[in-house]
């Protein structure tokens, strides 16, 4: 038996049937194994039309069960065979009937109910054989499994998915038992009875029945609150225990703490008490309601700890809605003495967590202004709340304190907390209620208020505070570890809020004392403790050991101690401790030691990626609290991608990036470019290759995933710096004053880049890295290297678009050879004969510029004619500076955005003759005055973009799971291409698309087990970012494309190149969003670039068929793509197969065809076919067709793009 | 809100669980990611050593008792000290109701008991009893305070 058996199948019910004498230990019930037998047996003959549907459900059951559950082999040397629900159901019924029997309750209690628990539902059909125990069975027993599944039955909203108990699932009954007409029970019937039966036991007034009373009114609480008429009756019942019980004074000390000492009546009743409040607590909250409130802060003074607690939950949270009337409520339970006072020696943990919530609430609530009495009374008993022996309660009181109340951060909030954490003084009351111990309590150890000689001492909040958590870091306990790293990082946000609202401009270095005379000051402005000036004068700070008396000597010893917890083992903690670190690192202070702490942190391969980005979103969140540090921050960035590459997602990393460029501000912009492309200069450890690139072989050979993930990294960062160079350096060829031609008397290189690293030194650094890069890095490094330069060239005025071109040109040399043998063996990476292998790709961009200059060279020349003749332009000649203004216009943005309104390919001269012929013929130019990259710079614009990219998870989850695809057809074209013969370059290109491939994917897992419902702050702020700039982003979308010619979608684009207009698709925007698969992109984007050889049709693009024209895509087509095609920059070789033969075939006369073979869409632009089908076919594309159909097919798609092999055209 | 609760066997075979305010769909992704957590750290651990893991603002504390491994999932102000608070009341009580560190069988053999001191402990995703007699007369269906 033991070899043979499938144990994969194996589910909890196996488990618990299984015999358990083949176990170890000695079980004391041996009896599970005989159950079944005893089961089995024929049931009551009115069961029988269910039984058969029964049976089919336990093996539905059985089989959702095995797939549902991980369960992993379990070997077992014997086992019974497992019962069934059905069987359990059964017995249900047979044994209710016989309940009075001993060994049926036995029966029931021992075998039945436990093997029930192990579903996750109950069956409504088991209601009437319950509720027939629960009238005539007697044993407690039995009795408590009743009201446990009766509750459950209660629970169970209808929906399975939502039952609270876990387990293997059960079919939907109520489904069944419609199907069922015959004795079929559904919920509907069963829960009124139910609900019926419980009421009358929960309003059963009889002392000797009260235990089922409370198991009643507790199974009640279950039911779901979207039953009106049942809520109702719950309050009814609530408020009529309250009614009776909750009025009588009761002492609480005789009752709680004098265990023994309460007669009978006072237990019943304070039991009773405690069932009340706890239903109430599940009941939704009313704050309205004045008895509610009342009842609730009745139960601070009841006698059971757990009613206590309850009750204080329930005020604390109506205090956060309606704080006045909770105060004037609770105003004499506050006074000295009062209840709330009794409740700092209760023995209930999360008692005092909500005292502590509830005391914050209230005295930080704006509608008690005018009673700063009641505020003050409550700050001061939340500061006792810090001397609680409990850590939690202990935390929570230092988190109150500090304004982090729930996950709304609140600026101002945080800072008022710094300071009060800061500058307060706790004073206990003369007598604390030490008198209250009661020695003979158990629990009495609790109760003990610290040695009064020392408590009784007004000590400044912060001592309190610090030396509490210094002595918690000491501990051995992971969650106290956890908890107080927690505790530092939010007193690390508050004070960097504090530092934000420059609130906190006295110096930390100032003895304590000195705080607490200025220290009244102050408390108008927070609310703070109205105690006496003259006992705050006279504070005797005791001076701790070394004189560390100043906030700052706190602080750093504080630090010292947190440092020390990164060696606990629990990669958690560490995080925690860390997170907590860069919170509290100020950006005037030397940050080597958080450096090398978390230097030395990650070169440990236990970190989980998911916690890694983690930490990079806290110094994203840093970053937002103090732009001041945008620099440090990047520098800790820098340390995660040296040192773990393949765990950090790039996207993060970028977003940190851009945030930092942006959020610097003109003045910071430089260094924070810098330190971006401080990643450049990767890896350290190999300081003699530039880029740290080239010796990506010998990386790989270690971790080839680390080795690509870097590479990844690097290739981001060149991208990065291409794109937003401009932007830091504020430089902008539309807004730079230097005319054309004086950067062309410069042609000395050395004064030119003398001049222009003199003018603009940000700009000037990054184009010398991205040489640098073009020269040294790796094969795709270079590639990027070599676009990110063309942009800043097109982007930039002079003198640095000579200066570039300058060295572009050098760059070609090598490659023109290759060109010019007829380009067919270019490969790329040859890097021998050919320098640098980029000639294929720098040679158009370089024509760009050569059209440019020539054109600027015309322009002046003409100009200068005009002048000499004193002749006036006429129109003609003013067409055809347009045309041909227009003409570059469409050539740059092939390569880059920029804005077409006020970009002037032809130099600054050219806008007076423009603007003239515009004028003369009414052409708008709408585009430039509301288009956000001129308003916002255009990092700005990128950086929404891609901050909706990093947000759209699921869309690039999408075009992930389409990457491979992409990968295989670019690497299959690659085969029979230009590129067949190089096998290094083809190796290193297939393992790069192969890298790219399956590397997504993992990180997608990661993200798919860790992702959250829960919203946090990083996710709030990260949302709010999203919709700010969604909004922006259309904007720039609409702009983009206002050009008239493109309307926006693909078909139209498409379409709209064979009518030969201008300028279609690169602005268009994209059909749907970013969840738009990779093929359709790539698709439209070829058609674009198609056209562009059609609408520039110079001479100077004619033919050269080289894929490069297509890699730069338009700025404003997602950065997604924009990536994709950074990453595949041959992805455009496949593509050159296409012909040009019927390019104009499609436009003019239609043409029908048959569909020949069912076709399913594999994306948003393709058209589901079904075979047999007449279709018109429009064009051809890269051997698809676009084609229509006569009436919409299924999802209601008319047009789209087929195989050609699918269609036979006619 | 207490999110969940999870025991599993030392294989990674989920015993008992209890979820509230989680979705169904993302049940799986806990069970999964928890098992994980555990097989990673548990090993070797001491009988009710507290670990504890974090993810944003949801926290998890868990620890291994016998062949049993629990964990607790919590927010809000279930952090990682009041986890820490629950799970130890889940232990105590489940040695009670075992009479030891329990092994796989033993726990199996009191799963019921198990169920229904769950079900004082945690009341509708809140802690609700705390204390081990009061919890043990409970389940025999007595009032929790008694003359």
């Amino acid at each position: 038996m033991a070899s043979g058996q499938e144990s994969s199948g194996t589910t909890l019910m196996d488990l618990i049937t299984s015999d358990p004498a083949t176990a170890a230990s000695a079980a004391p019930t041996p009896a599970p194994a005989a159950a079944p037998s005893t089961l089995g047996k024929p049931v009551a003959t009115d069961r029988k039309s269910k039984r058969a549907t029964l049976t089919q459900i336990q093996n539905d059951t059985i089989a959702a069960a095995k797939a549902l559950n991980p369960v992993r082999a379990i070997p077992q040397r014997q086992r019974k065979k497992p019962v069934s629900y059905a069987q359990l159901v059964r017995s249900i019924h047979e044994l209710a009937a016989t309940s009075d029997q001993k060994s049926s309750q036995k029966q029931l209690v021992q075998h039945v109910f436990p093997k029930l628990a192990v579903y996750n539902s109950v069956d409504p059909s088991v209601a009437p054989s319950l509720l027939m125990l629960h009238q005539q069975c007697e044993d407690r027993n039995v009795l408590r499994y009743v009201y446990y599944y009766l509750a459950r039955i209660l629970s169970d909203g209808g929906s399975q998915g939502l039952s609270p108990g876990g387990g293997i699932p059960t079919p939907n009954w109520d489904a069944l038992a419609d199907i069922d007409a015959v004795g079929g029970v559904t919920r509907a019937d069963v829960i009124p009875r139910i609900v019926n039966q419980l009421t009358a036991d929960a309003t059963n007034a009889d002392p000797e029945f009260h235990a089922r009373r409370l198991a009643a009114l507790k199974a009640l609480t279950s039911t779901s609150a979207s039953s009106s008429e049942i809520l109702e009756k719950l309050y009814e019942i609530v408020f009529g225990i309250l009614e009776k019980v909750g009025d009588a004074k009761q002492k609480r000390r005789k009752g709680l703490f004098g265990k023994q000492g309460g007669d009978k009546e006072s237990n019943t009743r304070s039991n009773l008490q405690y069932a009340a409040l706890s239903a109430l607590r599940r009941l939704p909250l009313d704050p309205g309601n004045p008895a509610f409130l009342h009842r609730a802060i009745q139960g601070i003074s009841f006698a059971d700890p757990v009613a206590v607690r309850h009750a204080l939950a329930i005020i604390s949270d109506v205090a956060t809605r309606d704080p006045y009337s909770v105060a004037m409520a609770l105003e004499k339970h506050i006074e000295h003495g009062g209840a709330l006072h009794d409740i700092l020696h209760l023995h209930d943990v999360l008692a005092r967590v909500s005292l502590a919530r509830l005391c914050h609430s209230l005295s930080r609530a704006r509608a008690l202004d005018e009673r700063p009495d009641i505020t003050s009374q409550f700050s001061s008993l939340l500061y006792q709340l810090l001397l609680d022996p409990s850590d939690r309660v202990c935390f929570e009181a230092i988190l109150c304190v500090l304004g982090k109340f729930d996950n709304t951060e609140r600026t101002e909030e945080r800072a008022a907390g710094w300071i009060r954490l800061t500058r307060e003084i706790l004073k206990l009351p003369e007598a604390p209620s030490v008198t209250l111990k009661d020695s003979d309590n158990p629990t009495a150890k609790v109760n003990t208020v610290k040695p009064s000689s020392k408590a009784k001492r007004p000590q400044p909040l912060i001592k309190l505070v610090m030396r509490r958590l210094e002595s918690s870091f000491r501990s051995f306990s992971r969650p106290v570890l956890h908890a107080a790293a927690r505790v530092v990082q939010e007193m690390g946000k508050s004070r960097a809020a504090a530092y934000a609202l420059g609130l906190y401009d006295v110096d930390e270095g100032i003895q304590l004392h000195a705080y607490s005379e200025n220290a009244e000051s102050l408390d108008s402005e927070f609310n703070s403790s109205s105690q006496s000036e003259g006992t705050r004068k006279t504070v005797p700070v005791s001076n701790g050991p070394g004189g560390m008396d100043t906030i700052a000597g706190l602080l750093a010893s504080l630090l010292e101690v947190v440092r020390t917890t990164v060696a606990c083992e629990c990669v958690y903690v560490r995080a925690m401790v860390i997170k907590a670190l860069i919170w509290m690192q100020n950006p005037h202070e030397s940050l080597e030691e958080l450096q090398s702490i978390i230097a030395c942190e990650l070169s440990d391969p236990a970190w989980p990626s998911a916690l890694l980005n983690d930490i990079l979103l806290t110094l994203h969140a840093r970053f937002k609290a103090t732009p001041d540090m945008a620099v440090t921050l990047l520098e800790i960035a820098r340390i995660f991608a040296t040192k773990v590459p393949g765990k950090i997602d790039a996207d993060v990393l970028q977003l940190l990036w851009k945030t930092c460029l942006v959020g610097a501000g003109p003045e910071g912009k430089h260094t924070a470019l810098e330190a971006v492309t401080i990643v450049l200069d990767l890896p350290p450890p190999h300081p003699g290759s530039m880029l740290g690139l080239t010796s990506v072989d010998r990386v790989s050979a270690s971790d080839p995933k680390s080795a690509l993930a870097l590479q990844r990294l690097v290739q981001a960062a060149v991208w990065f710096l291409g794109e937003n160079a401009n932007y830091a350096a504020s430089e902008y060829a539309w807004e730079s004053a230097t005319p054309p031609g004086t950067a062309l008397m410069m042609l000395d290189a050395d004064k030119m880049v003398a001049a222009a690293s003199s003018r603009n030194p940000t700009l000037a650094g990054a184009l010398t890295r991205l040489q640098r890069c073009a020269f040294s890095g790796s094969w795709e490094v270079r590639i990027i290297a070599a676009q990110a330069l063309i942009t800043i060239a097109i982007r930039s005025g002079e003198p640095y678009r000579l200066q570039i071109y300058e060295f572009l040109h050098a760059l070609s040399l090598g490659g023109v050879q290759s060109q010019f043998s007829e380009s067919q063996i270019s490969n790329g990476e040859d890097q021998g004969a050919s320098g640098t292998g980029l000639g294929s790709l720098i040679s158009p961009m370089l024509k760009v510029l050569d059209e440019m200059y020539r054109a600027q060279d015309d322009l002046i020349r003409d100009m200068r004619n005009h002048d000499n003749n004193k002749q006036e332009w006429t129109d003609e000649e003013l067409k055809k500076l347009y045309e041909t203004h227009e003409k570059l216009l469409n050539l740059v943005s092939l390569f880059c955005y920029v804005p077409r309104a006020k970009y002037l390919p032809l130099g600054p001269t050219s806008a007076k003759l423009i603007e003239i012929y515009r004028n003369r013929h009414n052409i708008s130019t709408s585009t430039g005055l509301n288009d956000p990259a001129v308003a916002t710079g255009i990092s700005d614009l990128v950086y929404g973009i891609s901050e909706l990219v990093y947000e759209s998870k699921e869309a690039e989850k999408e075009s992930d799971a389409i990457d491979p695809e992409l990968a295989m057809a670019w690497a299959a074209g690659l085969e029979d291409g230009l590129w067949g013969k190089n096998a290094p370059a083809m190796e290193k290109v297939n393992e790069f698309l192969a890298g790219a491939g399956t590397d997504a994917p993992d990180v997608e897992e990661e993200e798919n087990i860790t992702s959250r419902p829960s919203v946090t702050y990083d996710d709030l702020w990260a949302k709010s970012i999203l919709e700010t700039y969604e909004a922006e982003e259309d904007d720039a979308r609409s702009s983009g494309t206002s050009s008239p010619e493109s309307t926006g979608s693909v078909e139209t684009s498409i379409s709209s190149h064979f009518g030969g207009m201008s300028y279609p698709s690169l602005f268009s925007s994209r059909p749907s969003g970013y969840g738009v698969s990779q093929n359709s992109e790539s698709r439209s984007g070829n058609n674009g670039r198609r056209f562009s050889n059609t609408s520039t049709g110079g001479p100077t693009f004619e033919g050269i068929g080289s894929p490069v024209r297509e890699e730069p895509p338009s700025y404003s087509s997602s950065v997604l793509q924009r990536f994709e095609s950074l990453e595949n920059p041959l992805a455009g070789r496949g593509g050159q197969s296409f012909g040009s033969q019927d390019e104009d075939a499609g436009s003019q006369n239609p043409q029908f065809g048959k569909a020949l073979y069912d076709f399913t869409a594999g994306g948003d632009d393709e058209l589901s076919l079904t075979a047999g089908e007449e279709v018109e076919i429009d064009y051809e594309v890269d051997g698809w067709y676009y084609v229509k159909k006569k009436r919409p097919g299924r999802d209601g798609r008319m047009g789209g793009l087929v195989p050609v092999l699918y269609v036979s055209s006619s | 809100m207490i999110l969940a609760v999870l025991f599993t066997n030392a294989d990674g075979n989920i015993l008992v669980e209890r979820f509230h305010g989680v979705p169904a769909e993302e049940r799986l992704h806990w069970r999964s990611f928890l098992v994980k957590l555990g097989a990673d750290n548990l090993k070797g651990a001491k009988n009710e050593e507290l670990l504890v893991a974090s993810h944003k603002s949801v926290f998890v504390v868990y620890t291994i008792l016998g062949d049993v491994c629990i964990y607790v999932v919590g927010k809000d102000e279930y952090d990682e000290l009041a986890l820490a608070e629950l799970i130890f009341v889940v232990t105590s009580s489940v040695k009670d109701v075992c009479g030891k560190p329990p092994t796989e069988r033993l726990f199996l053999d009191h799963y019921g008991k198990i169920c229904l001191c769950l079900d004082e402990i945690i009341w509708k995703g809140m802690l609700e009893n705390t204390d081990k007699d009061r919890i043990r007369r409970l389940m025999r269906l007595k009032a929790p305070t008694d003359a």
